[in-house]
Parts: C-alpha cells; sequence; structure tokens
C-alpha cells in the first residue's frame, strides 16, 4: 500500500548505510509511513526522536536561534537525523559509514515534498 | 496540594513511578477493573481520584464491549485528545484478568510516547504481580469497603 511519502521514503532508504526512514507524527509521535529494514523497532524510534526532535526545536527557539531546519544525533552505532516541516518529521536511521552530507541535502529536498 | 505517588498496593509503585517519570505524564491512576484504585500520580484529592477511577472502569467496559460488537474482541486501547491535554486509557494484562491504567498528558509528552512506555508498564506489571493482587471485581459487598481502604491507604482520612 503506498501512500504520498512512499516515493520519498524510497529515495531515501536508497542511500548507502541507510537503515530505515519514517515520517512521523511531530506532536504525537506516531509513524505515518515507513521503511525499515528488519531489526528497527519503528514505533518506539518514532516517539523518542519526535519528543527529540519538539525539544530541540523549543530549546533551538529558547535560544534565540530560529527554527530548527536539521537535527543530527550521533553514536557509535549508528547517526539519526531528523527534519521537520507542518507538523511532520522525516527520521532518517543510518550506519557511521553514511555520507551526513547527501544525506542531509536529501533530507532538504524532501521537506519540500512536505510543504 | 498532594501531587506526589501513591500506592495501595506497594507492587505497582516501581513499574507506576518509572512510567510516569519516562512518559511525563500529568496524572495517572491504575486500577482494577471494577474501579478500585491501586495506585495513582498527580491527583489532589481521593474524590478526584475516585470520580476518575468510576469514569475509567465504565469507559473500559463500554469500549471493551463495544469492540466486541465491531470487531469481534474488546478494544484495549482508548485516546482522547483535547486542545491542551490528551487522555490515554488502556489495559493491563495480568496473569489472571486485567487492569487499567488511566493517564492524563500534554505537550510535554506524546501519544507514542505514552504508548511505548505503557507497554513497558504492562511488561513490568506482568512479571510482578503478586498471585493473591487484588485485580478481580470485589463482591458487591466488599466494595465499598475496599474502596475507601485503598483510598485511605493513599490519601489518609479524606
Amino acid at each position: 500500500m503506498s501512500s504520498p511519502f512512499t516515493g520519498l521514503l524510497q529515495s531515501l532508504i536508497r542511500h548507502r548505510g541507510v537503515t530505515g526512514c519514517m515520517v512521523v507524527g511531530e506532536a504525537d509521535g506516531m509513524v505515518i509511513d515507513s521503511s525499515l529494514q528488519i531489526g528497527v523497532n519503528g514505533d518506539a524510534f518514532a516517539a523518542l526522536t519526535a519528543s527529540l526532535y519538539r525539544k530541540a526545536r523549543r530549546a533551538a527557539a529558547a535560544a534565540g536561534f530560529g527554527p530548527t531546519g536539521f537535527f543530527e544525533l550521533d553514536a557509535d552505532g549508528g547517526r539519526m537525523c531528523a527534519a521537520g516541516r507542518n507538523d511532520l518529521v522525516i527520521v532518517v536511521i543510518a550506519e557511521p559509514r553514511v555520507n551526513v552530507g547527501l544525506l542531509r541535502v536529501e533530507m532538504l529536498k524532501a521537506l519540500e515534498a512536505l510543504a | 496540594m498532594k501531587l506526589s505517588l501513591s500506592v495501595a498496593e506497594n507492587w505497582v509503585e516501581a513499574p507506576l513511578k518509572q512510567f510516569v517519570n519516562e512518559a511525563r505524564v500529568q496524572l495517572a491512576v491504575l486500577l482494577n477493573p471494577s474501579g478500585q484504585v491501586l495506585g495513582q500520580y498527580g491527583f489532589a484529592s481521593s474524590v478526584d481520584v475516585m470520580t476518575a477511577c468510576a469514569l475509567a472502569a465504565a469507559t473500559t467496559a463500554s469500549s471493551a464491549e463495544l469492540g466486541r460488537q465491531v470487531d469481534g474482541k474488546p478494544f484495549s486501547g482508548l485516546h482522547y485528545a483535547g486542545k491542551v491535554r490528551q487522555i490515554f486509557l488502556g489495559q493491563v494484562p495480568t496473569a489472571k484478568s486485567s487492569l487499567i491504567l488511566l493517564t492524563v498528558f500534554d505537550e510535554e509528552s506524546s501519544l507514542g510516547l505514552v504508548q511505548l512506555f505503557f507497554a513497558e508498564l504492562c511488561t513490568a506489571i506482568s512479571q510482578i504481580v503478586p498471585p493473591e493482587a487484588p485485580t478481580t471485581p470485589a463482591l458487591a459487598e466488599d466494595f465499598e469497603r475496599e474502596l475507601n481502604r485503598n483510598l485511605s491507604a493513599m490519601f489518609g482520612r479524606s
């Protein structure tokens, strides 16, 4: 079954090192559409990432930085990137070897589709 | 105003505390299907808890029956999103029966987070619920006494 976000997710999951991507509701942290490799707990990841993104956005606003465009979390075993617009957040889960620069460009491009 | 966690059954404290801390909810109450409270967080008075428990038990019974009519099995969770606050009502399965969790949250949390930590609460409770725990409804003649006992344990004389 396809959704308006299927094409967007397919373009992100094709990147080398990307293990999952999702479109998540920013306010409720629920998965709207996703493309995930086996072993990724999408529901838990979506809920926690949306919460983190929301708080990062509020922190940036409180610091006077303006709207948050792109959010990245680095860990030993992988990376998580998020970018949001219109109460939707695109979340990408990737291996450490992923080309973050390219991924960032793709995610910001994908954001246009959420406009 | 008393806004801390209090329990009528000791085994409820750890999992309920963890749920409240991690899901960042404003109110939470764990009860059995007949409406007897086992633990609460955030309520200011026993009257509020009593009202919430009665409504939660009635709503769960109604939605369970509605689920049976519609889907052949009871609905296990209910979410209502208000403008500022939201309600989540879920059934916590136990070996003998099930318990009910009613929780209220605002923009500090989200439905996704509440569902995530509710699942962890269910797992924790299923592992620690003692065999003699009062998960089954009390008999009608014992109900008020049991209700008052639990409320007194949490709020003292109210």
